[in-house]
């Protein structure tokens, strides 16, 4: 070799080593260097499919309810035909008993399952009921997962509110008080991101909440980064990691941010994260259920709404934070709020039961009634001695929300909000309340704003 | 002096060295495309009605295994193999289907839309279909049909101009319905909790003739 390609040939295998552990060291370190970083584990049962089933969670005094099942089976093949034959029982223990008792689940024709408990059940104070199903391809599954040591409530209603808003009257609605942070879309610094386009969805901003300080924080996913909007001043963003196409955002009394990313294409596992208020990770952990829709800050910390149990599974405040197995130890059926209580709610097109309870015992509870059909539940937050909701009422061609304030004497308010949905949110991350005033996200074609309105009345 | 011909020379070499480390392991992670559907086929048979159940376990499958836009095919493994891939683009041959092609293969539908009958296709096969989320909302093809959305039920689905998911779970706690569907590029496919019930947007369609 000519002495004259020594240094260069030196400096090309000295440039080339150094390019390669810069490209090793940024990709390992995506995963491992930072606690912000966490992706879900690899989630194997045996049980390739899963128990679908909506908890009735309040039962009016003495009436028989209906625990209802249906099964998924994945394919394990290619080839048409009933995937699996399932069956299985479900455990119910009153309130204040030692042991579960066995109630088989009857199969209609269509491979429904169910049992109706009635009697002494709905006549005490309440009851636990977890079921076990077997597939019929020799695996087995509890829901909850936990089986018995967490298992699903039944809290009896005997004294509620009744509230009929019998036929709702479209076009009514009121306006904002104050837009408290707007922007177009865009990628931009003063921009929040929008993903459409042919076959599939048009996603604006996920979720917002408001921080202590009054800053609006919108988590605009699109551009993986929270949108900041400090009272009066202008948008600041701080990227974040984001690896699903939605989420959800609470803020902690704290300051802390937690975001709930669904997880999407790179991980099927929903994954918190928490930042301080500049946007620095402090730690994240996978869910312990496969979907999530919510998270909300309790009086213990954050805690997530998630799929098939639809229980709050707490994810903790502290460094690292709860591990999924512990995520389900903890996991309950009603949400925690101040003062001991826990947020409790079920609804359906017809009707909505709301309530607050302490432990076994409801504390005050609401049977909403509607001729217009009921959609879903936005918001639930104590207020005053009461609860303030927020729900869609829909027509096939007209929908929007309706805001109540529920006392423990009745309805003490309401008013009706424009949808202002032309970009989908996250489902249930349209609303936030803080302090007396209800904070809206509302999209239309030239961008995105958060709307509030001021509530008034005895808070 | 010698030293500083040394620099000379070795400088270029580490620059170049640079360059090149970054452009082999770099830059082709980045642009690479999978080419998924290269892997796919073209196998499917017809068949007798089937359950909304069979159905709904047949949707399953494509949960957790990405979106490719105009695509078609996913080999049930829970693994998006072509993640991030530009969104819109058809020519990116990526893992799994797009909203209306999900529909159409878990619909057990045929090709040819005059034709309400069903058809298995093969998880592997790479198939869209005739028809877009907009043909589903208005009820184009014979197999399939519009519904009141206050009707629907599980394997029926709600259809806008741009998107169609399929009911999973209706009526969740909180009043939503879990949708099975193929959402965007970064969300991939899966069931999550959605709220097209009550959305104008949306209408509800329905596939006819199940078992």
């Amino acid at each position: 070799m000519k002495r004259t390609w020594r240094w260069p040939l030196a400096g090309f295998v000295v440039g080339g080593l150094v390019g390669a552990t810069l490209l090793t060291v940024n990709i390992v370190g995506a995963f491992v260097g930072d606690p912000a970083g966490v992706v879900g584990p690899a989630v194997d049962s045996g049980f390739n499919g899963e128990i679908l089933h909506t908890p009735p969670l309040l039962v009016p005094r003495g009436q028989p309810v209906e625990l209802a099942y249906e099964v998924v089976c994945e394919p394990t093949a290619e080839r048409p035909g009933a995937a699996c034959s399932p069956k299985g029982s479900v455990h119910v223990r009153g309130v204040g008993e030692q042991g579960f008792a066995n109630v088989p689940l009857a199969a209609d024709s269509r491979g429904r399952l169910s049992a109706t408990i009635g009697g002494r059940y709905t006549l005490g104070a309440g009851f636990d009921y977890y079921v076990d199903i077997e597939d019929g391809r020799g695996s087995s599954q509890s829901l909850p997962a936990a089986g018995h040591d967490v298992s699903q409530h039944v809290w009896i209603v005997a004294d509620e509110t009744n509230v009929d808003l019998k036929e709702h009257v479209f076009g009514r609605t009121r306006a904002p008080g104050e837009i408290v942070a707007r922007a177009e879309w865009g990628s931009g610094d003063r921009h929040l991101g929008l993903t459409s386009g042919d076959e599939q969805a048009r996603i604006g901003p996920s979720a917002f909440d408001v921080a202590p300080d009054g800053s609006v924080v919108v988590l605009d996913q699109v551009n993986q980064r929270l949108a900041v909007y400090p009272r009066g001043g202008a948008q600041r963003n701080v990227p974040i990691p984001f690896d699903g196409g939605e989420g959800d955002l609470a803020v902690g009394g704290g300051g802390t941010i937690y975001v709930l990313d669904d997880g999407g294409a790179a991980t099927p596992i929903p994954v918190v994260r928490s930042f301080d208020g500049d946007g620095r990770p402090i730690a994240g952990t996978p869910i312990a259920e496969p979907v999530a829709d919510m998270i909300r800050v309790g009086p213990n910390g954050p805690v997530v709404h998630s799929y098939p149990s639809e229980l709050w599974f707490p994810t903790g405040i502290a460094k690292p934070p709860l591990s999924p197995a512990d995520q389900t130890e903890l996991a309950r059926p009603g949400r925690a709020v101040e003062g001991g209580l826990e947020v409790v709610v079920h609804a359906s097109p017809g009707q909505a039961r709301f309530a607050l309870v302490r432990g076994a015992q409801v504390v005050n509870s609401w049977l909403l009634m509607s001729s217009t059909s009921l959609g879903e539940v936005q918001l639930a937050e104590p207020y005053g001695d009461g609860l303030l909701v927020v729900f869609r009422l829909w027509t096939e061609s007209q929908a929007e929300f309706r805001v109540l304030r529920l006392t423990s004497g009745g309805l003490a308010d309401s008013f009706s909000v424009d949808r202002a949905e032309w970009a989908e949110s996250a489902s249930l991350s349209r609303f936030r309340l803080h302090g007396d005033t209800l904070y809206q996200l509302r999209s239309d074609p030239s961008g995105v704003e958060v709307a509030a309105f001021e509530i008034g009345g005895t808070k | 002096m010698r030293n500083r011909a040394k620099l000379f020379g070795f400088l270029p070499g580490l620059v170049g060295g640079l360059m090149l480390a970054l452009l082999v392991f770099g830059t082709p992670a980045g642009a690479y495309h999978t080419d998924f559907q290269s892997q796919c086929n073209n196998s499917f048979f017809n068949y007798g009605p089937i359950t909304r159940s069979e159905s709904r376990n047949y949707a399953y499958s494509a949960a957790a295994e990405g979106y490719q836009w105009g695509g078609g095919c996913w080999n049930n493994d829970n693994v998006d193999q072509s993640p991030g891939d530009p969104p819109g683009d058809p020519y990116t041959r990526g893992e799994g289907p797009d909203c209306s092609g999900l529909t159409f293969k878990a619909w057990y539908e045929r090709a040819e839309t005059p034709d309400p009958w069903f058809r298995y296709h093969y998880l592997m096969q790479n198939v869209h279909g005739p028809y877009t989320a907009a043909d589903f909302k208005y009820g184009v093809g014979a197999p399939n049909t519009t519904v009141a959305k206050a009707d629907t039920v599980f394997a029926d689905a709600f259809a806008s101009t741009y998107h169609i998911g399929m009911i999973y779970w209706a009526h969740t706690g909180y009043n939503e319905d879990r949708i099975i569907e193929a959402k965007c590029e970064a969300c991939g496919s899966g069931t999550w909790p959605r709220t097209y019930r009550g959305n104008p947007d949306y209408s509800g369609a329905r596939r006819l003739y199940w078992a």
